[in-house]
């Protein structure tokens, strides 16, 4: 069960050996993809690999033939239309879509990848059957190479849906998404009426400059800050709240346990977007809990302390930054909590009995049980999905986007980059894209976003990739 | 065999793709090679026969109008008319629920995929036509609406000087709402007394200062401008120190009006809610919310046009952004004439008062306007005595949100220097798009 | 269980504290309890209110009082039963019902076949994979929905329930790692006899793996259910028709929100967040234990 180690150079070197060392039909399959399984006695095999060379031929002649010449240019015939009012009807030129040439080239470039890494390995085994035939060794049929399947290739068939779903929905779009970023795809330059092009860095160096009018880097800035803010200290409130409650509720000195989780666990089968704009309408400016301070005094009480600025009348809950950021982070507490505590339940039942008991034997009180024994084992099994925690609330997107939305920001710089001070780089961007077609700058947005996602996780999640500790389990 | 099936299938799934989109490309020459066939042995006679003679199979289109239910029946009604009149056409027309607020959104993100047909608020018909998407109304077949309408519904649907759109109805407007056992129709005319009638009432006066269509007309009123250039940006004077007033003095003034207790700076459900509730007395609003104020305050409900404010001791007043519903005909739209023709029966002077009667909305035709039943309505009535103040909505994409932010701003008063206050807001709505 | 245990530990280590103090015996749990109670009075306050709300005959938000001035059950009558021009609860019920099902199937396998591929297969390239997996998934989702979009369209699934299906379940194989976790804890030598006994890779993961992992497999499942329910940005983008039948729930909800409509509708909206809580909560009770032991289950392998 021994991994090979992948090295590119071997890669590649294992395949110029089989050009060089094998016979003429494995070189002939160089052209024809089939001919060396053929002459190896594999016809099924031979005629469907063939088969799929001539498909892939064919639907690069298409692609090549149709947009990757213009690639380079995305595109230069403009849309142009012409009505004939006496027969009411309409001509239309053949106009390029830029967005279309730049998602079937990439579509194309991504089909000759996969076919290369096929167009190798094919050649690589028949050299190898022809090694195996010339000593004289056996020659799978067939029906042998299917049963190989789902054996010692299993995984070719488990892994080959989900790849091309993968590829499809994930791979293709974010390729794209990622070139947008040095195309001008904005509001006046909008496919299919228009044409978009390549820029270059231009739009990198928009996000790097400030003006009053042109404020991209001053927001940019000041939203990354209160998005690693946020993503922090969301991911450890939630965390830590859902295991007090979990170990509050599960106590045994705690009647009714179960009816308490229930009360929480309601909250989670309503959907977000619902309970968030509920939440959202109760802390409005005219809401019912402003409704409440001011009949009970407390707005008054707060302006008095300087806390709510002089003859606002209100408490601004959701419509001031500060105020915002602190009631954003309070309700998202309400969201998450019921949901850590859930799996800290789960937790908290399987801590292993054993250490506990030695541990009250040695005459350990509570306090100290819980914070020797029960973190360091919770923080233990947990501690990695923190980091996809945190991830996960960089990108959170409907909490901060249900909650905002009737917030005004009275900050120019922001208002003139479409950016609020409660927003997330998601938020922003998608406000972008959505209201403001600004596809180009959303595009740079995102690609910094994910720059910073990644860069994280290289610092402290490499262990959930790193295979070592998997066989120590198994 | 490995990746055999992976292969196999993703090219599969390319042909179909790239035979689907092989195919649009060859309706689209076949459909123009035909038209031109048919513009040759066309007659000079009746385009709309022409049409029909040329119409081969059935013809589907689609139509977007608004989601509420007179909308919708009324609208099912109209398409029914339409299909009787062209018999022998086989006409498949499907009527799809959409907010005219959100057509420009909807159709911008893919216009090949919207509706042939759709009502759209005319502010969006600059972004529409910008985009390519709003095919131009060059002749009309069975009646013209630059004569029948009102000089204002026309100028909503003109850009450029050319018609690109079917005015439907002249509403969608804002005007005064008040409740006339707190404020005396004698006093609707004046901002200041409204506050005033308020203020010793213990009610409110509601006005969404943070939201730049309703703030504009503070601006409008003292004479200044925010329009459209043809390069997309805005123009807006706010920050004039050289005109009478000058755009500080109407921001304090703006800011001392906020400052009352009665000023509520509140959006529409929030306004509605007050004003169910008994605790708003007068609102600046639309027809939209006219039924839901007629349940709260009865027959003691008063509408009337926007009341006049003080600017540095003098009354001015206040302007507005006039509204109208357009139907709008699809560029990309593969039935051009068939849609044009829709759009048109629409339109007509005869079913614009079709639409009236059942969604309570002004026609937006003149003989429409000046007809008893549109007279006898209080909120029509507002909206036609306002629209003497208002202007067509045309500013550009960076007009809103920093006008909305400097509505924010007025509306809390915390700030040290109007002047630099409007210079960054005027900096921020004249700015090229980024 | 282990707090029994600990108990009787306590007891028997303490005989003298026969009685405790009055403030321990009764002022604590009282306070224990009043705390839990303030607790879930919070966290109920706005499932109330979106209760009430649902029961109310004012249509629009009453943002002024907590409960409704009159009471009705028109918005459940509305929603269940008089479709309308906005309003079409029956379909988009269905509508999500059919995509959650189809969603959670396939997504399900998916998540079960990568994560058997990757830990329990060894093959070249095997780890390259699952980084890139990993980094492909921290891609801001929402930036590349126009992406999306237009790759649906080029295949020509826009519009369609089908093309929801593909979406929110194509990609679920990068959501393999909690999976892969539990798949790992599974011991090596019960694979290995298996082999020796001649059974195939397919007979092993049908027979063996699956079997072993419940839990997390009810996990994968319900979380894959509940996307297509609060999902309402990618539909609304995906689903172009205008008519409410071709609705999702989350889609049909979110739309009733609009400033146009949230005056005469937000008491049906509300009626329409109980309704859809009603088969989630019936999911939640039924698989809880599973859940529970499902999510710790992942944990257990970091």
């Amino acid at each position: 069960m021994e991994e090979d180690k992948v090295s590119l150079a071997g890669y590649f070197k294992d395949f110029g050996r089989a050009v060089k060392n094998g016979n003429i039909w494995t070189r002939l399959s160089l052209i024809i993809m089939g001919l060396g399984h053929l002459a190896n006695g594999q016809y099924i095999k031979g005629c469907i690999v063939t088969a799929v060379e001539v498909l892939f031929a064919w639907v690069i002649a298409l692609i090549g033939g149709t947009y990757w010449p213009k690639l380079s240019t995305l595109g230069t015939v403009q849309r142009k239309e012409s009505f004939d009012p006496v027969t009411m009807t309409k001509k239309v030129n053949n106009f390029d879509n830029s967005l279309l040439i730049l998602l079937f080239s990439i579509v194309g470039i991504v089909i000759c990848f996969f076919f290369a890494l096929y167009y190798i390995y094919n050649l690589k085994q028949i050299y190898k059957v022809q090694q195996a035939k010339e000593a004289g060794g056996h020659v799978n049929t067939f029906r042998e190479d299917c049963r190989e399947m789902v054996n010692g290739k299993f995984y070719v068939t488990l892994l080959g849906l989900p790849t091309m779903g993968v590829v499809l929905i994930n791979v293709i779009p974010i390729v794209f998404m990622t070139c947008i970023g040095f195309t001008n795809y904005d509001i006046d330059h909008q496919p299919p009426t228009y044409l978009f092009t390549w820029v270059g860095l231009k739009n990198f160096q928009t996000l790097f400059t400030s003006s009053v009018s042109d404020s991209f880097g001053y927001v940019f800035i000041r939203i990354l800050i209160w998005t690693i803010i946020w993503a922090v200290v969301a991911t450890f409130s939630t965390f830590f709240g859902g295991i007090f409650l979990a170990k509050f509720i599960n106590d045994k000195r705690t009647k009714l346990p179960a009816m308490w989780r229930t009360f929480f666990v309601i909250t989670i089968a309503i959907p977000q977007f619902v309970t968030l704009l509920l939440v959202g309408k109760m802390f409005g400016n005219n809401g019912i809990v402003n409704g409440i301070c001011s009949q009970i005094g407390l707005t008054d009480f707060l302006e008095n302390i300087g806390l709510v600025s002089k003859g606002l009348g209100y408490i601004p809950f959701l419509s001031k930054p500060g105020w915002a950021h602190v009631m954003i982070i309070l309700i998202n507490i309400w969201v998450g909590v019921p949901y850590q505590m859930l799996s800290a339940t789960g937790l908290l039942m399987n801590i292993p009995t054993d250490q506990l008991e030695a541990a009250k034997i040695d005459g350990a009180s509570e306090r100290q049980i819980f914070w020797k024994i029960t973190m360091p084992y919770i923080m233990f099994v947990m501690g990695p999905s923190l980091v996809t925690s945190i991830i996960a609330n960089i990108n959170n997107f409907n909490v901060i986007y249900l909650l905002t939305t009737d917030y005004t920001t009275t900050n120019m710089r922001f208002a003139t980059s479409h950016g609020k001070e409660v927003d997330l780089l998601i938020t922003w961007l998608f406000n972008l894209t959505n209201n403001y077609s600004n596809f180009k700058m959303a595009s740079v947005i995102g690609i910094i976003t994910f720059v910073i996602c990644v860069a994280l996780t290289l610092l402290s999640f490499s262990r959930l990739v790193r295979g070592d500790r998997e066989e120590e389990f198994q | 065999m490995k990746k055999r099936i992976v292969s196999l299938l993703l090219a599969a799934s390319m042909v179909a793709t790239l035979g689907a989109c092989g195919n649009s490309s060859n309706a689209s020459k076949s459909s123009s090679s035909s038209s031109a066939k048919a513009s040759s042995n066309a007659s000079k006679a009746d385009p709309v026969q022409n049409l029909i003679k040329n119409t081969k199979g059935s013809v589907d289109l689609t139509l977007w109008v608004s989601e509420t239910s007179q909308y919708q029946k009324v609208m099912k009604e109209i398409v029914n008319n339409f299909k009787n009149k062209y018999k022998n056409v086989k006409l498949n027309i499907t009527i799809g629920s959409e907010s005219e607020a959100n057509t420009k959104d909807d159709l911008l993100k893919d216009p090949e995929a919207g509706a042939d047909v759709f009502a759209f608020a005319d502010d969006q018909i600059n972004d529409l036509v910008k985009k390519g998407v709003l095919q131009e109304v060059s002749t009309t077949y069975t009646y013209d609406p630059k004569s029948v309408d009102t000089d204002t519904a026309v100028t909503a649907s003109t850009l450029n000087n050319k018609l690109y759109a079917y005015p439907m109805t002249a509403s969608n407007g804002y005007f005064l709402y008040y409740n006339k056992d707190v404020v005396p129709d004698a006093d609707a005319g004046s901002l200041d007394k409204i506050l005033a009638d308020c203020e010793k009432a213990n009610k409110t006066f509601g006005m969404e200062l943070s939201n730049a269509w309703y703030l504009y007309s503070f601006f409008k009123g003292a004479g200044l401008k925010a329009t459209l250039k043809d390069d997309g940006t805005t123009e807006c004077d706010w920050n004039s120190k050289t005109s009478n007033p000058t755009g500080a003095k109407v921001a304090e003034a703006i800011t001392k009006a906020a400052k009352s207790k009665a000023f509520k700076n509140l959006g529409n459900d929030d306004q509605m809610s007050a004003v169910k509730d008994g605790k708003m007395a007068a609102c600046v609003n639309g027809t939209w919310s006219s039924d839901a104020v007629q349940k709260a305050w009865g027959d003691k409900m008063g509408a009337a046009k926007l009341p006049t404010y003080t600017v540095d001791g003098k009354q001015v007043q206040m302007g507005s952004f006039s509204g109208c519903k357009l139907i709008g005909v699809n560029a990309y739209s593969k039935q051009t004439g068939w849609a044009m023709l829709l759009a048109e029966y629409i339109t007509n002077p005869e079913n614009q008062m079709k639409i009236f009667k059942a969604t309570g909305e002004a026609p937006a035709t003149k003989e429409g306007q000046a007809s008893s039943d549109v007279k006898s309505s209080k909120a029509l009535n507002a909206i036609i005595a306002q629209s003497k103040f208002s202007a067509p909505q045309r500013v550009g994409a960076n007009f809103w949100n920093s006008a909305n932010s400097l509505g924010q701003s007025l509306a809390e008063g915390k700030y040290s220097d109007a002047q630099k206050l409007l210079d960054d807001a005027v900096k921020g709505i004249t700015a090229a798009v980024k | 269980m282990a707090k029994n245990d600990l108990s009787k530990i306590t007891s028997a280590e303490n005989p003298v504290v026969v009685k405790a103090p009055f403030s321990k015996r009764v002022v604590r749990p009282v306070l224990r309890h009043l705390w839990l109670a303030f607790l879930s009075f919070i966290w109920l306050i706005p499932i109330v209110w979106l209760f009430v709300t649902s029961l109310s005959g004012y249509p629009g938000i009453n943002t002024n009082h907590f409960f409704p001035q009159t009471w009705s059950l028109a918005n459940y009558k509305k929603l269940l039963f008089q479709p309308d021009t906005v309003v079409n609860f029956p379909a988009w019920f269905k509508n999500s019902m059919i995509i959650g099902i189809f969603t959670c199937l396939i997504s399900s396998l998916f998540v079960m076949m990568t994560a058997y591929a990757f830990s329990c297969m060894r093959f070249k390239g095997r780890k390259q994979l699952m980084s890139f997996s990993v980094t492909l998934g921290m891609f801001p989702g929402v930036l590349s929905m126009i992406a999306i979009y237009f790759v649906m369209k080029m295949i020509g699934l826009t519009n369609s329930i089908v093309g929801l299906i593909v979406i929110y379940s194509a990609g679920s194989g990068l959501g393999f790692l909690i999976l892969k976790g539990f798949f790992d804890t599974i011991s090596v030598s019960l694979r290995e006899s298996a082999k020796l006994d001649g059974a195939s890779e397919l007979t092993i993961f049908l027979k063996i793996v699956l079997p072993l992992s419940k839990p997390m497999i009810v996990y994968t499942i319900i979380s894959s259910f509940l996307n297509p329910w609060m999902d309402f940005v990618m539909a609304q983008l995906m689903i172009r028709s205008k008519n409410p039948k071709n609705w999702t729930v989350a889609m049909g909800l979110y739309n009733l929100v609009q400033k146009t409509l949230v005056g005469k509708y937000f008491s049906v909206f509300c009626a329409g967040g109980v309704m859809v809580a009603i088969p989630i909560s019936i999911l939640f009770v039924l698989m809880q234990k599973f859940y529970v032991q499902g999510i710790t289950a992942g944990g257990v392998k970091g």
